[in-house]
């Protein structure tokens, strides 16, 4: 069995129940949802709609229709970026995003949008008053990630949504590391929009994410089209969750998601929450016992996701991640995680670091394993100096 | 395995393992060396002297690569 320590990129294993709802959707369902009215149709339009009621539950949206599926976080955050600034506004980010943040930001840039992007602490953590400070009266939107996907750290963002709605501006949280990881309560938190990932924290497959839009936040669809609702009509309706949604759902997925969503609540997010910290902790305190490894991000595991980055002072990344993979079976990610701005400010550009994320599925033991296994590596890297690797 | 090809994409990197084995030649997919290119996840280990014909199998089935490299790791020391 390996060890998978890479459920940042993608969660595994998946619950049982969720590899169920596939099959349950193949075997049964196998409609279309909304588009005929036939028993199939409707047992496809079940499954669909009991997923978004449990996700709604999850993250205490007001009502179903306020989540809205689409094909991975990327997606979602596309959607909003896209859907709400235009030409002359102004968008606040910080320096820690995944370029599927920076990257349609710094496309709009072309088309005269300005970005500021508030530079974050080494360890990943955000001057609240210097995200304020970069707030100015034709700013838009404020996008933070919630958990970064290089380090882990968590953004304050119950103070970034208050700071966001006194002065009436709208706030995207991604989600993308935290979603079913660490417990979200948008109407709590304020937050006006949060995207999410189906396939991480929330155990679903791959192709499944989704955005969460409060009541009153309006957006203009990425893609417009077939609904099967208002077909009389050739213009796209403008409610939700159809007017967001053109094009068949992926509805197997959709229907994993839910297995998943209802599989971790049944555990508690809380308890997933306080395992996920366990492992961090455990695994932090054992890296900081290995000579010559050095780690990245917060030292408050409270303020932390199941994120871990670390180097080996003696050894590339891509040599641990291959040394790992080879001789221990354990899955890691290394290098650059699509998010330069945040190597740049934790200082690891352009080499990278070595990626461990978790998930519920992991166990103190496999900790055990990985810190060994690490600790022979670290040694047998300042044994070996680099040698020239190119004739 | 002494040579390393990198690419821009994993799409190509997994293209060309496919193409190479099915021409008979070794090839197996590594994460890529951040020193010999920026630019994909993955790289993949071939043996340098069939590297004439590595090339020419992989231009013929339009995979695209960054760079070809002599290249033999020092983690093929480990133990």
């Amino acid at each position: 069995m390996p060890i998978y320590f890479d459920n940042a990129a993608t969660s595994w294993p998946k619950p049982p129940a969720v590899r169920a709802a596939l099959d349950e959707y193949f075997s049964d369902a196998g409609g279309n949802p909304g588009r005929s009215g036939h028993q199939m149709s409707i047992a496809a339009a079940r499954l669909v709609e009991n997923s978004r009621e449990a996700l709604a539950q999850m993250f205490n949206a007001e009502d179903p229709s306020r989540i809205v599926f689409t094909h991975n976080a990327t997606h979602a955050l596309n959607l909003v970026i896209y859907g709400l600034v235009r030409p002359g506004d102004h968008v606040v980010t910080t320096s820690m995003e995944h370029n599927s943040v920076m990257r349609p930001l710094r496309h709009l840039e072309t088309t005269g949008v300005y970005v500021t992007i508030v530079p974050c602490r080494p360890d990943g953590t955000l001057d609240v008053s210097r995200l304020n400070d970069a707030i100015r009266p034709g700013t838009r939107l404020v996008v933070t990630t919630h958990g970064s996907n290089v380090v882990g750290t968590l953004m304050p963002i119950e103070a970034i949504a208050a700071l966001a709605r006194d002065r009436n501006i709208n706030y995207l949280v991604d989600a993308s590391q935290t979603a079913g990881a660490i417990s979200i309560d948008v109407q709590k938190t304020g937050i006006d929009l949060m995207a999410f990932s189906g396939h991480k924290g929330l155990v679903g497959p791959t192709g499944t994410g989704g955005l969460y839009i409060r009541d009153g936040v309006m957006l203009s669809p990425l893609l417009r089209g077939g609904t099967g609702s208002d077909s009389a009509h050739e213009t796209q309706p403008q409610f939700l969750p159809d007017m967001l949604e053109s094009g068949t759902l992926n509805v197997a997925g959709i229907a994993g998601l839910g297995a998943g969503v209802r599989y971790l609540q049944e555990i508690g997010i809380e308890a997933v929450t306080e395992h996920g910290r366990k492992l961090v902790s455990k695994f932090v305190a054992g890296l900081h016992e290995i000579p010559g490894i050095n780690v990245y991000g917060p030292t408050d595991v409270s303020k932390q996701c199941g994120v871990v980055s670390f180097n080996i002072s003696d050894a590339v990344p891509s040599e641990v991640g291959l040394l790992l993979d080879e001789h221990f079976g354990i899955m890691a990610r290394t290098g650059l995680h699509c998010a330069p701005a945040a190597h740049h400010t934790i200082g690891t550009f352009p080499a990278g670091t070595v990626r461990f994320s978790f998930s519920w599925f992991n166990t103190l033991a496999e900790i055990e394993t990985s810190l060994e296994a690490l600790g022979k590596i670290a040694g047998w890297a300042c044994k070996n100096e680099v040698k020239t690797w190119m004739a | 395995m002494d040579g390393l090809i990198s690419f821009f994409a994993s799409h190509h990197a997994i293209r060309a393992e496919t193409v190479l084995k099915r021409n008979g030649l070794a090839a197996r997919l590594i994460p890529g060396p951040k020193e010999l290119s920026p630019n994909c996840g993955v790289a993949l280990r071939f043996e340098y002297a069939q590297r004439e014909s590595v090339s020419a199998i992989l231009a013929a089935k339009s995979v695209r690569i960054d760079g070809i490299h002599f290249y033999r790791p020092r983690t093929d020391d480990w133990n």
